[in-house]
């Protein structure tokens, strides 16, 4: 009887803290738009896959130093970025999608900006758990580009601009 | 005992073995298990080398996709955190 109750106990357990971390992750909806980018990049990195990751970082490489730290407290990042060859190459329903997941009271816009001269917009949304950031949503769109990520854990903002700041742009995969 | 009986009888006979038998056995024994040793040593260190080698690279490959990561999502906020000071909020 005892081992039952043990396996139902952690199979409890278990699909509580898998259905928390799917809380925390919304769906992207936008593979319908690899056929039309001319380059896109799609990552998916799970707790497994970034605890491997960091045993790679060097520690004495300031960047990924910095990357290790910050992955510390990370147990998710999914990113989907999209170059297009012409304007229109995603609509706006693509985005609204996206943003439906965001809902109140968990996940919050932190910041949003709009750039009228390169018609750049970035949307920072935050999901906040204990008064703690749990998850944050990046929705970043250009006429011929998109981005979205999601970082699922406690990441510290600071730390990441600042590390976002060092690189360049990043190599797309050409399709 | 009739001649079939002799001739079992002779062909039955216990021998004794050449000179030096006992020791080409014992020599042979005991040279098999080492060359046996060696080969599978040699067998699980290309094994491990093998492994090894398949674990770097899927490291490395772990390790640009973070790297890759980070320049998008930190590429991003790095934006909105200048256009913020920019605006100076």
């Amino acid at each position: 009887m005892r081992p039952a109750r043990t396996l139902v106990l952690s199979a409890a357990l278990g699909a509580g803290l898998a259905a928390t971390l799917w809380a925390q992750q919304f769906k992207f909806n936008l593979d319908h738009l690899e056929g039309k980018a001319t380059e896109h990049v799609d990552l998916s990195l799970n707790s497994s896959m970034l605890t491997f990751a960091s045993k790679f970082l060097d520690g004495k490489d300031p960047d990924e130093a910095k990357a290790k730290k910050l992955i510390g407290g990370i147990s998710g990042i999914y990113i989907k970025s999209f170059e297009f060859k012409d304007d229109g190459g995603y609509s706006q329903a693509d985005l609204d999608k996206i943003r439906s997941q965001l809902k109140a009271p968990e996940w919050g816009r932190m910041v949003g900006i709009k750039s009228g001269a390169e018609g750049e917009n970035i949307e920072v949304w935050v999901r906040m758990e204990s008064g703690k950031v749990s998850g944050i949503a990046i929705l970043a769109s250009e006429p011929r580009e998109l981005t979205v990520a999601n970082l699922v854990g406690n990441i510290d903002l600071e730390s990441l601009a600042d590390l976002g700041g060092h690189f360049g742009l990043p190599k797309m995969k050409k399709k | 005992m009739d001649w079939l009986e002799q001739e079992l009888a002779q062909a039955l006979a216990r021998k004794e073995p050449a000179a030096g038998f006992d020791a080409r056995v014992r020599a042979r024994l005991n040279r098999r298990p080492q060359w046996l040793a060696i080969a599978a040593t040699v067998l699980v260190m290309l094994g491990v080398g093998e492994a090894w080698h398949v674990r770097q690279q899927e490291g490395q490959l772990a390790k640009e996709q973070v790297m890759t990561a980070m320049r998008i999502a930190g590429g991003k906020l790095n934006r909105v955190q200048t256009h913020l000071k920019g605006t100076g909020q």
